[in-house]
């Protein structure tokens, strides 16, 4: 039964695509990942990369905007893609550009370890100018450790002509947008205020794309790296722009096929699943109840006559949506009136249906990146992958609700935008989609696999998951 | 006559109201948790865990409380006495103190709830901040719209935000040329006969951000101002100076749409 359907299925595709390269991106795709098979859907028909912008090189270091979004990898990067591109262009792929590919520009790039951050965790350098300029910030920053060196360089760090925070993140989905930049609603819960405007149209933006939410819209945000990533002298033409926002917005990323599961979109079964489901549905819809939950119902596979493996997904989603725990310390949850603790699910926070993301303006302090809860040793002496920066809030500022005035973190997070002490460590939540394709996962690619995933939350929220638990869980989040 | 003056004596005082600062406590149940506050002896119910749409916004551990209210007649609730009305504050600094949650307890309920401690579900009935907001009727007059705030607090919660929407429509429909903005700081007289003061500049803040909003909401307002004096407090109805007054006033001719 599964071989005459994988017969049925779109051939598998090959995997990395070049800058530059001609080729023909079908409507629809699928490419082997570590858990089954990634499906792609181009809603608008086939995609020829033939002089698109989005596939052409850029600018000086020979990138596009694919080299960082590829498709076979959920329109993301993953570390291992990272370790196979190294090894078959011996590091001369414009991946590993000095400017953002490399722990710092000023190391010898021609070495493997001044590449350790992309080869080993998918993580590329966002230099981040300092302070903000828009806003006065609300705390000091110093560099406490540095193992890139790139925050204490000269040229490139923090008391450098052009003082810059390098941070270390993880590339984001370029795909299932629609739902990444719905601007709803127009008040930002978490600003306490109406949600940024984009100077463009004039229009709310969902503050819900990029890792800070420093970018207003995707046309913004592609004209920026452009010049930031790709190192493009000059703005990106006008009709480029709009085709790399067209080419963005059409394009759907899911999970197609489960190794143990089968296939995922087949007529009957859970509706939301397979990236047909995501161009089909609508976005802006809150998914945190009992009756149209978040990835909506898995009751086809809770009957009998379902494999295990399917039985598993579909109790890793009530997991997801019924699990209770305490739900405390977590800025921007507990602190907008929610009270601390919360008494609630995984649904409370990734509560937009289809993607999991908060469809609220999204930044959280889940505690990933700060201390003592982060995903790092806990002595920060003993980092010896990301920087550890020790932040001091301004007497007369409000401070970080739960870990007061000094925060050490490895990535302020927002609060690099806002200049908000209350923003330290808090990073927009990411969509669930496409997760096999493209570990590691969190911002700073700091679970190495989904079970270090569900650990970090089972340690973070102290969530007491039996082993089955973890294994459902990690079952359902496989198949999104 | 002695005998009725012992039996008064010996009755809650059931209109005493008190302003006091603790640690929050949270007690678990076999549904949503309460929250509670200890005070010379006595515990208080301060009420439950709910959503952001909810009148009541729980305090949060690792933070002292500002406390508000009268105590209410009635039974404990969830082990506590019930203060009504409350208003509760968050205190800005971290105390680590501040982190009690007490077990479920055989015979110690939280009053019903309108959301589960899970996801919500259909039963659940809507409430008012949820439903689209009606849009203004004559005649219109002259009107203050009040905001209340938290201690030392210019953060619009949820609740405030359906309140920001209804002083925009209704300055919008009316025709209104004056928008005048106030900001205002106070003080609250605690029960122990302390004073907490508000930071210097939170009545500027506060003003500031709801002028912000109402901008953004399409009525910029055609003044804005502040109080930095300190209004005084009574340690009855000091929640109330924490504010933002917005003066309306429609433009008598305006075709209203």
């Amino acid at each position: 039964m599964l071989a005459r359907v994988e017969a049925e299925s779109p051939p598998a595709q090959s995997r990395w695509i070049e800058p530059g390269k001609a080729a023909v991106l079908p409507a629809e795709a699928e490419y082997d990942d570590a858990l089954g098979r990634l499906g792609i859907l181009n809603a608008s028909g086939p995609i020829d990369t033939k002089g698109h912008p989005f596939f052409e090189p850029v600018g000086a270091n020979g990138r596009a905007c694919v080299t960082c979004h590829q498709p076979a990898y959920a329109m993301t990067i993953s570390a291992a893609a990272a370790r196979e591109r190294w090894s078959l262009t011996h590091g001369k792929d414009p991946l590993f550009a000095a400017i953002d590919g490399s722990n710092c520009p000023d190391l010898p790039q021609e070495k493997e370890s001044s590449h350790s951050l992309l080869l080993d965790r998918g993580l590329i350098r966002i230099a981040i100018p300092w302070p903000p300029p828009v806003h006065r910030p609300e705390f000091s920053i110093q560099v406490v450790s540095d193992p890139t060196g790139c925050n204490t360089s000269p040229r490139y760090g923090l008391d450098s002509a052009h003082p810059t925070v390098s941070v270390f993140r993880r590339p984001r989905m370029a795909a299932n947008l629609k739902y990444v930049t719905n601007p709803r609603p127009q008040f930002a819960l978490k600003l306490g205020g109406l949600a940024d405007v984009d100077p463009e149209t004039g229009q709310p933006v969902s503050m819900n794309f990029m890792a800070d939410a420093r970018e207003p819209s995707l046309r913004s945000q592609a004209r920026n790296a452009a010049i930031e990533h790709g190192e493009r002298t000059s703005p990106l033409p006008e009709a480029d722009l709009a085709r790399i926002v067209a080419f963005e917005s059409q394009i759907y990323v899911a999970q197609i096929q489960d190794r143990n599961a089968g296939k995922l979109d087949e007529p009957g079964g859970p509706p939301a699943l397979g990236p047909r489901a995501m161009a089909d549905h609508r976005p802006g819809v809150l998914g945190d109840n009992d009756y149209d939950p978040v990835f909506q119902l898995f009751d086809a596979w809770k009957q009998p006559g379902n494999s295990e493996s399917r039985a598993s997904i579909a109790r890793g989603s009530d997991i997801f949506m019924f699990r209770q725990f305490w739900l405390r310390d977590a800025t921007h949850i507990n602190s907008i009136g929610l009270g601390n603790p919360l008494k609630r699910t995984c649904a409370t926070c990734h509560n937009a249906q289809m993607t999991g993301q908060d469809l609220s303006a999204g930044w959280v302090d889940l505690g990933t990146t700060n201390y003592p809860t982060w995903t790092e040793p806990p002595m920060y002496s003993e980092s010896r992958e990301l920087p550890v920066f020790k932040i001091t809030c301004n007497q007369d500022a409000p401070p970080h609700p739960y870990l007061g005035r000094v925060i050490y973190t490895s990535d302020p997070g927002r609060a690099l935008i806002s200049g908000r002490c209350i923003d330290v460590g808090s990073i927009v939540v990411q969509q669930f989609r496409g997760l096999a394709a493209r570990a590691p996962y969190f911002s700073n690619g700091g679970a190495k696999s989904l079970r270090e995933l569900v650990d970090f939350y089972d340690r973070r929220f102290d969530m007491k998951l039996t082993d089955r638990e973890k294994q459902d869980l990690i079952n359902f989040l496989g198949v999104l | 006559m002695r005998l009725l003056l012992a039996l008064v004596l010996a009755l809650p005082a059931f209109s005493q109201h008190l302003n006091f600062v603790a640690c929050p406590v949270v007690r678990d149940t076999k549904t949503v948790p309460c929250f509670l506050a200890d005070y010379k002896g006595e515990t208080y119910f301060l009420g439950i865990q709910q959503d952001i749409t909810a009148d009541f916004y729980p305090p949060q551990l690792l933070h002292e409380a500002l406390i508000e209210g009268d105590i209410a007649p009635g039974p404990r609730v969830c082990g506590g006495i019930p203060l009504k009305p409350l208003h509760v504050s968050v205190m800005p600094e971290i105390d680590r103190a501040c982190n009690t949650i007490l077990p479920a307890e055989p015979g110690i309920d939280a009053p019903p709830a309108k959301r589960p401690a899970g996801p919500s579900t259909r039963l659940a009935p809507v409430s008012t901040a949820q439903l689209p907001p009606q849009k203004p009727q004559p005649p219109f007059v002259a009107r203050d719209f009040i905001i209340h705030y938290d201690f030392d607090s210019d953060f619009l919660f949820a609740r405030d935000t359906r309140r920001l929407t209804d002083i925009a429509e209704y300055a919008r429909v009316s025709g209104a040329k004056v928008i005048e903005i106030t900001g205002y700081r106070a003080a609250t007289l605690l029960t122990d006969g302390r004073t907490l003061t508000e930071k210097a500049d939170v009545s500027r803040l506060r003003a500031e951000r709801v002028a912000g909003v109402l901008k953004g909401l399409g009525t910029p307002a055609s003044d804005v101002h502040w109080i930095p004096e300190v209004t005084p407090a009574n340690g009855s109805t000091d929640f109330e100076n924490r504010r933002v007054i917005v003066h309306v006033v429609p433009e008598p001719n305006a075709a209203h749409q």
